[in-house]
């Protein structure tokens, strides 16, 4: 641990010089200056553990340095001994108004000053020591933190929840809220034959290799997982938080994620849509799931059933939104899909 | 004078703090008697406080005594009892016997 530091803040040389002998005395390390000025410049720059503070100096008197002292937060937290006269009762009484911690008297009794000094020293060694166990206990707490979002979000998204944790709560813990949002389904195709015909050891093998793969490539590009299911994966975008281009995002990690399951010689298909959502909690006090519901996920969802191998189909409301990502889109018409009364127009992306 | 005053004990650890401390209150001595000369009451009763403060805490009882003296004759604006006590510093630092513990 390193020395205790004091400084003395004392104008006449014989008062300083006795003052920090003492100190030194008592193996802690002590600097002085002579001056209110130049005693603010040094604890400002360099935070002492105690100041032994004279009222009467030139300059900036006692009394106003210790209120300076303990306003800013550098030295708020440093303990003030202001040294006075024995029978000086209306200094002290403006000592404590100040902010003082203890005082001195003058003449300086050796004693009198170790007692005072020891005493403000341990109590300085409590309070470190509970700020450093408080602190650690804070970032274990924000590791916990971290550990359970990054299951559901990226990690970049992840660090930006828990840094604005204390201002807003936590995204996971509000009630459901309704939000414009991005649905990307991404699907393996001729998954259910395949699983017809190869051993259960590869086949799950193969699945969290391509979890795996298409996970890192939603979380490169912001997204948030909604649902792992058999072969398909939903990915939300313009949640938890806003993503002012989350079509253009979408549509970069579907090109992301066919690119990174390339090496798995199996096709994935992809859907994307845009609408209005419900997002929140849904389930039962034992089992809970962070979902998204709404027109978006149903039709991206419809949309992933009919796309090929390599193709992403865009309703025409994403299709715009996702900008330079979709040029070349295909028209695909007009399609009816399950539960919807109207037909949705439909583009295909080749990825 | 009391015979007793003039003998001081210092710690041991301060010992080379005292050949400075001295000669501080040589020309301490030496301001005050300029300051007597032009009746500068208000320095007096600084030099006197100063010597209260700074005497007792070396372990020289008696200039922080002779230093009350001082500061309460300045405030009161007795010459008499200020040349008196300037004297019997004078004589007290030509005096004093140190020793170390």
């Amino acid at each position: 641990m390193s020395r205790f530091r004091v400084l003395v803040v004392e104008d006449d040389p014989d008062m300083s010089g006795l003052l920090t002998r003492m100190i030194g005395a008592e193996g802690m390390a002590a600097e002085a200056v002579a001056d209110g000025d130049a005693a603010l410049l040094h604890a400002m720059t360099s935070p002492p553990d105690l100041i032994l503070l004279d009222v009467i100096l030139p300059g900036t008197d006692g009394f106003t340095l210790c209120q300076r002292l303990k306003q800013e937060p550098a030295t708020a937290m440093v303990p003030v001994v202001l040294v006075t006269a024995l029978d000086d009762q209306e200094s002290r009484v403006r000592g404590i108004r100040a902010g003082a911690d203890d005082f001195l008297s003058k003449p300086v009794q050796r004693e009198e000053l170790m007692a005072r000094v020891q005493t403000l020293r341990r109590l300085h060694e409590v309070r470190r020591e509970l700020e450093e166990r408080r602190l650690a206990a804070e970032v274990s707490r924000k590791e916990a933190l971290r550990k359970a979002f990054v299951r559901y979000i990226s990690p970049r998204l992840a660090e930006r929840i828990i840094a604005e944790i204390e201002d807003e709560g936590t995204p996971f813990q509000r009630g459901a809220q309704r939000a414009s949002v991005v649905a990307l389904f991404a699907d393996l195709r001729g998954f259910t034959r395949l699983a017809e015909t190869t051993e259960v050891a590869d086949l799950v093998g193969l699945l969290n290799e391509y979890f795996a793969l298409i996970t890192e490539a939603a979380y490169r590009h912001d997204g948030t997982i909604f649902n792992m299911a058999g072969d398909s994966l939903l990915v939300g975008f313009n949640v938890p938080f806003a993503q002012p281009d989350a079509a253009a995002r979408a549509c970069r990690a579907a090109r992301d994620m066919a690119k990174s399951v390339e090496v798995l010689q199996t096709g994935v298909g992809f859907g994307m849509a845009a609408g209005d959502a419900i997002i929140g909690n849904v389930g039962s006090p034992h089992y809970m799931n962070y979902t998204i519901i709404g027109d978006a996920v149903n039709v991206a969802a419809r949309l992933v059933e009919l796309a090929r191998p390599g193709e992403l189909l865009v309703s025409s409301a994403a299709l715009k939104a996702a900008g330079e990502c979709a040029a070349g889109a295909q028209p695909r018409g007009q399609i009816a899909l399950r539960g919807r009364r109207e037909p949705v127009d439909v583009y295909a992306v080749r990825l | 004078m009391d015979e007793r005053s003039l003998k001081v004990t210092v710690d041991r650890d301060l010992e080379d703090l005292i050949p400075v401390f001295l000669q501080n209150r040589r020309k301490e001595l030496d301001t005050l008697r300029v300051a007597l000369a032009s009746a500068d009451f208000e320095q007096l009763r600084q030099l006197g406080h100063r010597m209260k403060g700074v005497g007792h805490s070396y372990g020289f009882d008696h200039v922080s005594t002779l230093g009350k003296h001082i500061e309460d004759g300045a405030r009161s604006g007795d010459r008499a009892l200020l040349e008196a006590t300037i004297l019997e510093y004078a004589d007290y630092l030509a005096k004093v016997q140190i020793s170390y513990e």
